[in-house]
């Protein structure tokens, strides 16, 4: 497989992170709290769909949307039960809350849905493209015949729909304007009479949005069980962390360069060291933070 | 003066005494023929408790960190592992898979300690300047990486397998069984009261009232002229060595060690142990590490009485352990036993 082909997973694997990342880098920048249960949302969204389009046969778009609204709706049911009155504590108190809830709920999803992988329904055509000719350089090929398959084209697709839908309410709403005011400056924001309280409600079921939208999309690629979302967490994070935590454009950007990063090291790690490339993409995260703690636009995070 | 009045009534001298007893007892067991008998339904209180204890080790580590200087250190299963596997490697004979050098085992554990502290320092040096959340997030990542590398060098760290073939120098001196748990239980058990007392000593000191200090307020610590770069790294480093103890201890007493047993999970259980008991209290982190590793004994039990598998058993008991964690911070942040004024929380 050429390097193109690889870059093309990269992507793929880039366009679903970053959705989830968007969501969870939101939830940062305005609840200020790294939510470590944000991977149980995504598991959620994804049983969700699949049960959505497995019981009452609707197609997948209508069972992702079911996904969204579900995930959106247990997002802030969560929110309100676990967050919101703990909201004055700081982060560290938030963190473990949200890693305690993360244990509940995964193992919650485990009790009731078993410990059995599902597997979405879905039709797949595969598009080839085997005349591009190789361009070698040493043992690396740059070009090569690739393929991608629809499923592949509907996940970056739909990334692409929401980013543009995400800076259009960022930058064209009021409730996204507001968003972007208390993420700068929480108690300027509500000296301007913006009810905080209602911009946060509206984060948590947006970020609950994004993350049944991403973990629909996760399980057409990979499948859906008790871990699926868990086993993304740390990528979203070192996504969103990496393009400087609370920034959307900057999570967007961290999203590709982690799956990219993920792709291209398990094809050209020697065999046998494939599950390595987590471990790089984490090295990535632990450098950035040490070399530009804001990540590539953000705010500082050293205190001394 | 009769000897009754020199038993010291201090804390931490009455847990150096009790530990010294112990392992004491524990190795009159093993080097001498006596025999201790247990009932089989004592088994599995003795087998939990020697986790306990090892465990034990580690909570007084991370409470050092987290309970007193107020470093959120969430990958401290990465240093319990280096603690394990550096013993492991360099004493273990015949090893089916990975390294085994054969030293003897005394060496082997104290290289497993002094390569943990290493470890420690070297994420402490690179990132204890980093914010609470994002340190915890940087220590994570780093046990993470950590877990991947031991999985996949499988030349070095025996993959899935793990490494065989470490010496158990207690199996190797006491014959049955009855009597080389009750002889691990007590030496184990023992170091872990005078690693208390050596912690109570040292957060009494002058030396932890500044590390507490750091953690109610690191401004003002240094504006007084400590650099408290130079403690945070300390306490990190000396909660890194003992995890590392509590690792080789590991080693020794399982006679081989995986990637399986250093998971996220360990973390977990030492951190809601900790909280639960009450942050800053040696003997409170205990007590609430206790209560968690008593859940178990409770599910095992309860697992012959009910008609569920062991697995759905599991699932339950982690809800169960998830939910005491956000119950706790959020109707007791100070845990059962802790000081609500001295962590500064509310409530």
């Amino acid at each position: 497989m050429g390097l193109l082909q690889n870059i093309i997973f990269g992507v793929v694997t880039g366009s679903y992170i970053a959705i989830a990342a968007i969501g969870f880098t939101l939830i940062y920048g305005i609840v200020n709290m790294i939510n470590f249960a944000y991977g149980e949302y995504l598991t959620l969204g994804a049983f969700i769909g699949f049960f959505a389009a497995t019981t009452f046969p609707i197609p997948l778009p209508v069972a992702a949307l079911v996904a969204m609204a579900g995930g959106g709706l247990a997002s802030i049911v969560l929110a309100r039960g676990f967050f919101t009155p703990i909201n004055q504590t700081g982060p560290v108190p938030l963190l473990l809350t949200s890693i305690g809830l993360g244990i509940a709920l995964r193992n919650a999803i485990r009790l009731v849905a078993g410990r059995e992988a599902r597997y979405y329904d879905t039709e797949t055509t595969t598009f080839r493209f085997d005349a591009i000719p190789d361009l070698s350089v040493g043992s690396v090929d740059l070009l090569g015949g690739f393929f991608v398959t629809s499923e592949q084209l509907i996940v970056v697709a739909s990334a692409v729909t929401v980013f543009v839908a995400i800076h259009g309410l960022l930058t064209r709403t009021d409730v996204g304007i507001a968003m972007r005011a208390m993420g700068d400056d929480e108690n300027l924001a509500r000296v301007r009479g913006i009810d905080t309280q209602l911009i946060r409600d509206s984060v948590w079921v947006l970020a609950g949005v994004l993350a049944g939208l991403s973990g629909v999309l996760l399980a057409i690629q990979t499948n859906v069980n008790a871990t699926t979302g868990f086993s993304q967490i740390l990528q979203i994070l070192s996504a969103a962390i990496l393009g400087g935590a609370g920034s959307p454009y900057g999570a967007i950007l961290g999203a590709y360069l982690i799956g990219i990063v993920l792709a291209l090291s398990t094809a050209f790690l020697p065999s046998g060291m494939s599950g390595l490339s987590s471990a790089v993409a984490f090295a990535i995260l632990i450098i950035v933070l040490l070399v530009k703690p804001s990540g590539i636009a953000g705010t500082e995070v050293r205190e001394a | 003066m009769s000897a009754l009045d020199r038993i010291p009534t201090d804390n931490g001298d009455l847990a150096l005494l009790a530990g010294l007893c112990c392992v004491l007892l524990g190795g009159l067991f093993a080097l001498t023929p006596l025999r201790a008998q247990l009932p089989s339904a004592f088994y599995v209180f003795v087998e939990v408790g020697i986790l306990f204890v090892i465990y034990g080790l580690l909570v007084l580590g991370l409470d050092l960190q987290y309970g007193h200087t107020g470093l959120v250190n969430f990958g401290h299963v990465a240093f319990f592992a280096v603690g394990a596997y550096g013993t492991a490697m360099l004493s273990a004979q015949d090893t089916f898979a990975g390294i085994g050098l054969g030293y003897p085992w005394p060496l082997a554990l104290g290289v497993g300690v002094v390569a943990a502290a290493l470890v420690g320092l070297g994420v402490s040096v690179t990132s204890i300047r980093l914010r609470g959340d994002f340190l915890a997030i940087v220590t994570l990542a780093a046990a993470e990486i950590l877990h991947s590398i031991f999985v996949n060098f499988e030349g070095v760290f025996g993959g899935n397998v793990g490494i065989l073939g470490v010496p158990r120098p207690i199996a190797a001196l006491v014959g049955d069984a009855d009597t080389r748990l009750a002889a691990t239980l007590l030496v184990i058990g023992g170091i872990t009261l005078v690693t208390l007392a050596g912690v109570t000593r040292l957060t009494s000191a002058p030396y932890g009232r500044v590390l507490r200090a750091i953690r109610a307020d690191e401004l003002v610590t240094r504006s007084v002229g400590k650099s408290t770069v130079t403690y945070k790294t300390q306490a990190f480093v000396y909660g890194a060595a003992l995890a590392g103890l509590a690792g080789g201890l590991f080693a020794l007493y399982n006679g081989a060690v995986a990637p399986g047993f250093f998971t996220i999970q360990v973390t977990v259980t030492v951190w809601i142990g900790m909280l639960l008991g009450g942050a800053a209290n040696h003997r409170a982190v205990l007590a609430g590490l206790a209560i968690i590793m008593g859940l178990r004994l409770i599910s095992r039990f309860a697992l012959d009485v009910t008609p569920v598998s062991s697995d759905v058993f599991a699932s339950i008991r982690l809800v169960v352990v998830g939910l005491i964690l956000v119950a706790v911070i959020r109707y007791r942040p100070a845990g059962i036993w802790g000081d609500p004024q001295e962590l500064g929380v509310d409530r």
